[in-house]
C-alpha cells in the first residue's frame, strides 16, 4: 500500500516483558497468553495515519534473553523508534523466587535492567532515535512491583517518553505505537531527521518520493502538503 | 526416452515447450525484462514470510538474520539462517528449499515403459508368483528428503525457478528407477526388458560359470535370457540414482534454457542439493557453496567447489578445441601475469590444459589476448566476467560488451558423492552443513566444526530449534557486526558481504517411519553473506524449555554476563528419541 512514510521500529526489553505480544496486539489486535520465546527476531508490520499521513511502521520484535544480545544488538542501527519495555510485575522471576526463595535478588529485576537496555540502545543506534518507555501488564495492578511513579520518573531523567500499556486488554498500545510515530514525524518537521539517509530509519514513500526529493534535507515544515494522495 | 522425461516434466510444471528455444537472442539478457516472471520473487517458501515480512528481510543497514518461525518445521528438525548481503544486490539472490519427495512409479497405462511391459508379461507367466507380489509393493512410493541452496548471480530469476523446479526433476528422474532401486536385492538389469537375474548379486560367479555353460537359473522359462558370452559391468543402485540427480541438472538447465523466451528469467545460479533415499545421503553440487558432515566432531567434506581455478583444466581444454568460442579475444593460454607487448619474443612461464605444472614458452602474438582465466582465489574469473563454473542458468551471460558467451564454459553437470547412513552411529551433535559461499568465504571448516561442537552441546536436545539456533550462530559469526570499517568478525576479520544461506538437519530419530539403529545427521542451513563471531566469550544458549513442554529446570537470565545455572542437564546420548540433525548452510553472492 502506498505510504508517506516508512518508519522502522525495534522492540526490546526483558524477556517475557510482553513485547511479542505488544506487537501483536497491535497489528493483528489479539492477545495471545502463551507465546513462544523469540529467539531471532521478528516482523510486523501496520499503516497508521498522521496528520492526514498514510506512515507505515515496521516494527522488529526482537529476541530479550541474555544469550541473543549480541544478535539483538545489530539491530539497533536503523531503527527511528525503539519501544522498551519492562514489566510492571516482573511476573516471571516472581514466580521463580518463590520457588528457589531468591524473592529480594529477582524483585523488580525487569525494571532494574532498563538502565543496560537504554546503554545498548543509545550506544548502537542513531542518536536522533526516539525511545518510548513502556510498562506493561498494566491489567495486573494487584500484583505490581514498579509504581507508575517511577517509570515516569526514569523517563524523565533519561528523556524518554513514558507509557503503562496492557498487551491483554490493549490498554494504551495504539497510543504508545502512534505517539512515538508522532514524536518522530515531528523531529521529521523540525529538520531533525535526514529523511534522505535511511539509516535513520525513515524511508519516503514511493508516491511522495518525487516532491520529497526537491525538499531534501531542507526544513520540510509544509512537504509534500498532504495533497498527492 | 530423453523425449519423454522432457515432456512430461513439462505436461508437470505446466511449462511450455518453446518451439524456438534454438533461437538466438542477440539482445542479452536484459532483453526478458518485458517478459512476466516465471515466479514472484520472494524468501524460501518454508520460511512462510509475509510480503512485509520479505521487505524487512532486505534490510541492508541492519543485515536481519531470519531463521525458521516458532512454528515451523522441516523434516529432520533442519535447521535454517539466512541473512542477505551487505548491499551488493537489492535482494537476498540465495535460495533455498526443503521438500519430502514421494517417488511413485508412475502410473497409468500410457507410461509404456518397458520396465512396465516386462513385469506385466512376466507376472502372467506361471512362475511368476514372486513377481506379482512385487508389482502389488510398486503401488507404495518411496519418500526421500530433498533440501537445496541456490546462490543467484546476476538476478535472483534463475535461483528462484530452481528452487521451485529442481525437485520436481528430481522426482521425475527417479521415477524411472523407483522400482529398480527398491529391489535392492538384484542389481540393476543392464538392459530393462529382459529377464532380469533372479540370484542375488552375492552368488554371481556361480550364475556367470551357469551362464558360460549356456543354461540359465530359471529353467522352464521361456524367455530364458539370451546367453552372453561377454563380460558385462555390475552398476551398484547408488549410481543409478547419481546418475538421476545429474539427469535432473541438466533438464533443470535445459527448462530454463527454454522457458526464458516466454518469462524473464535473470541470471544464474549456483545448486547445492541433498537427497536422502533408501538409507544414503546423496549430496550433488554444481558451483561453488558446500557440504560438510560434522561426526563426532570430525569434518567430513561432501562436495567440492567448482570455480576457474579449480576447473582451470577443463575450460582450457574446451577453448583448446573450439577456439571459436573466444572470439579472438582471449588466450586459453595461463600466464602468472600479464604479457606484456614488449616482451614478445621473450620466454615466459605458462600453462596449458594438460599441465598442472609450469613451463617456458616463447611470447607470441597471440599470447597477448586477455587471458580466460585470470585473476586468483575468490577473484579468478574466466573471460573477466565469472567466478563460479558450474551451475543453472546464465544462458544468456556475455563478455561485457562483446558477444561472446559465457555459457559453453559453464557445466550444470553437478559432482554427487554418496554418505552412507547405516554404516556409522550418530549423535544429534552430528550435522550435515550446507552453505552457500557467503558463510565460508569467512569461515573455514574447521571454525564451523568449532563453532557447532560448541554451540550444539549447550542447547537443549530436545528443543525443536536447536539447529535453527546453531544456523543462525553461524550467520553471526560469518555476518559479524557492522563497525566503522565496514562488517567485522572474531580478530577484526572482515565478515561476509555476501548473501548467506545455512541449513542443518540433527541426526537421531525414526528415519522413513522405521526405526533406525543409528541416528542420523541433522541438516543445519545457513542462508545468507556474512557472518560473524564474537570473539572469545563462550555462549551459552540457555533455552527454557517450557516450550517443549518437557521438565526441564527453566532458565533465567540473571545479568549481564552470565546465565543462569545449567538449563539443560545433557542427557547421555543413548536414552533419547533419535533424532536427525542435519546443518544445512547456504550462502548466496
Amino acid at each position: 500500500m502506498a505510504y508517506a512514510y516508512l518508519f522502522k521500529y525495534i522492540i526490546i526489553g526483558d524477556t517475557g516483558v510482553g513485547k511479542s505480544c505488544l506487537l501483536l496486539q497491535f497489528t493483528d489486535k489479539r492477545f495471545q497468553p502463551v507465546h513462544d520465546l523469540t529467539i531471532g527476531v521478528e516482523f510486523g508490520a501496520r499503516m497508521i495515519t498522521i496528520d492526514g499521513k498514510q506512515i507505515k511502521l515496521q516494527i522488529w520484535d526482537t529476541a530479550g534473553q541474555e544469550s541473543f544480545r549480541s544478535i539483538t544488538r545489530s539491530y539497533y542501527r536503523g531503527a527511528a523508534g525503539a519501544l522498551l519495555v519492562y514489566d510492571i510485575t516482573s511476573t516471571r522471576e516472581n514466580t521463580l523466587k518463590i520457588v528457589i526463595g531468591l524473592s529480594l535478588m529477582f524483585r523488580r529485576d525487569t525494571f532494574n535492567h532498563l538502565t543496560t537496555w537504554l546503554e545498548d540502545a543509545r550506544q548502537h543506534s542513531n542518536s536522533n532515535m526516539v525511545i518510548m518507555l513502556i510498562g506493561n501488564k498494566s491489567d495486573l495492578e494487584s500484583r505490581r512491583e514498579v509504581k507508575k511513579e517511577e517509570g515516569e520518573a526514569f523517563a524523565r531523567e533519561h528523556g524518554l517518553i513514558f507509557m503503562e500499556t496492557s498487551a491483554k486488554t490493549a490498554s494504551n498500545v495504539e497510543e504508545a505505537f502512534i505517539n512515538t510515530a508522532k514524536e518522530i514525524y515531528e523531529k521529521i518537521q523540525e529538520g531533525v531527521f535526514d529523511i534522505n539517509n535511511e539509516a535513520n530509519g525513515i524511508k519516503i514513500g514511493p508516491q511522495h518520493a518525487a516532491t520529497n526529493a526537491t525538499h531534501a534535507g531542507s526544513q520540510g515544515g509544509q512537504q509534500a502538503g498532504g495533497g498527492c494522495c | 526416452m530423453l523425449t519423454r522425461v522432457k515432456s512430461a516434466v513439462a505436461n508437470f510444471m505446466g511449462g511450455i515447450m518453446a518451439g524456438s528455444s534454438g533461437s538466438e537472442h542477440g539482445s542479452g539478457g536484459c532483453g526478458g525484462s518485458d517478459l512476466p516472471l516465471r515466479f514472484p520473487y520472494g524468501r524460501p517458501e518454508f520460511l512462510g514470510l509475509s510480503q512485509d515480512e520479505v521487505e524487512c528481510s532486505a534490510d541492508h543497514i541492519a543485515r536481519p538474520i531470519l531463521i525458521l518461525k516458532e512454528t515451523r518445521r522441516l523434516p529432520w528438525a533442519t535447521g535454517y539462517a539466512e541473512v542477505i548481503n551487505a548491499g551488493k544486490s537489492t535482494h537476498n539472490e540465495d535460495q533455498a528449499s526443503c521438500e519430502v519427495l514421494t517417488v511413485k512409479k508412475k502410473a497409468g497405462a500410457i507410461t509404456s515403459t518397458p520396465n512396465r511391459n516386462s513385469a506385466k508379461r512376466r507376472s502372467s507367466l506361471p512362475n511368476g508368483e514372486g513377481l506379482q507380489l512385487k508389482e502389488n509393493s510398486e503401488s507404495e512410493g518411496v519418500s526421500c528428503h530433498y533440501w537445496s541452496l541456490f546462490d543467484g548471480h546476476a538476478g535472483s530469476g534463475a535461483a528462484v525457478v530452481a528452487s521451485r523446479l529442481l525437485q520436481h526433476h528430481i522426482t521425475e528422474q527417479l521415477q524411472d528407477i523407483v522400482e529398480i532401486l527398491k529391489n535392492s536385492a538384484v542389481l540393476p538389469p543392464a538392459c530393462l526388458g529382459e529377464e532380469p537375474d533372479h540370484t542375488p548379486s552375492s552368488s554371481r560367479t556361480l550364475t556367470r560359470a551357469a551362464s558360460l555353460r549356456g543354461g540359465v537359473g530359471a529353467p522352464g522359462s521361456p524367455s530364458t535370457p539370451p546367453t552372453r558370452f561377454f563380460t558385462e559391468k555390475k552398476i551398484p543402485h547408488e549410481c543409478l540414482v547419481i546418475g538421476a540427480l545429474e539427469s535432473a541438472f541438466k533438464e533443470m538447465d535445459l527448462q530454463i534454457e527454454r522457458e526464458r523466451s516466454l518469462y524473464n528469467i535473470s541470471g544464474g545460479c549456483t545448486a547445492l542439493t541433498v537427497v536422502c533415499l533408501l538409507g544414503k545421503l546423496y549430496v550433488a553440487n554444481a558451483g561453488d557453496s558446500r557440504a560438510i558432515i560434522i561426526r563426532n566432531g570430525e569434518i567430513i567434506p561432501m562436495s567440492s567447489e567448482f570455480t576457474p581455478e579449480t576447473e582451470r583444466q577443463r575450460l582450457q581444454y574446451l577453448a583448446f578445441m573450439q577456439p571459436h568460442l573466444l572470439g579472438n579475444e582471449f588466450t586459453h593460454l595461463e600466464f602468472p601475469r600479464r604479457v606484456q607487448r614488449k616482451e614478445l619474443g621473450k620466454k615466459m612461464l605458462y600453462r596449458d590444459f594438460n599441465m598442472t605444472g609450469w613451463a617456458y614458452k616463447t611470447i607470441e602474438d597471440d599470447d597477448l589476448k586477455f587471458p580466460l582465466i585470470y585473476g586468483e582465489g575468490k577473484k579468478a574469473r574466466v573471460m573477466a566476467t565469472i567466478g563460479v563454473t558450474r551451475g543453472l542458468g546464465d544462458h544468456d551471460l556475455k563478455v561485457h560488451d562483446s558477444n561472446i558467451y559465457i555459457k559453453p564454459f559453464l557445466s550444470s553437470a553437478p559432482e554427487v558423492r554418496v554418505y552412507d547412513l547405516s554404516k556409522y552411529e550418530h549423535g544429534a551433535d552430528d550435522v550435515l552443513i550446507l552453505a552457500t559461499d557467503g558463510l565460508w568465504d569467512v569461515l573455514s571448516n574447521e571454525e564451523v566444526a568449532e563453532a557447532i561442537t560448541q554451540f550444539l552441546p549447550n542447547c537443549d536436545p530436545d528443543d525443536p530449534h536447536r539447529y535453527t539456533l546453531a544456523a543462525q550462530d553461524l550467520v553471526m559469526r560469518a555476518r559479524g557486526v557492522l563497525k566503522d570499517r565496514g562488517w567485522r568478525i572474531s580478530n577484526d576479520r572482515l565478515g561476509s558481504g555476501d548473501d548467506i544461506s545455512l541449513g542443518q538437519p540433527l541426526s537421531g530419530g525414526h528415519w522413513q517411519k522405521t526405526p533406525q539403529p543409528t541416528q542420523l545427521p541433522t541438516f543445519l542451513r545457513v542462508n545468507s553473506a556474512a557472518l560473524e563471531c564474537w570473539g572469545s566469550r563462550l555462549r551459552r544458549w540457555t533455552r527454557p524449555s517450557s516450550r517443549s513442554g518437557s521438565s526441564h529446570p527453566r532458565v533465567l537470565p540473571v545479568s549481564t554476563n552470565q546465565l543462569a545455572l545449567g538449563a539443560f542437564l545433557g542427557r547421555s546420548n543413548g536414552n533419547t528419541k533419535f533424532c536427525r540433525t542435519y546443518l544445512y548452510v547456504v550462502l548466496l553472492s
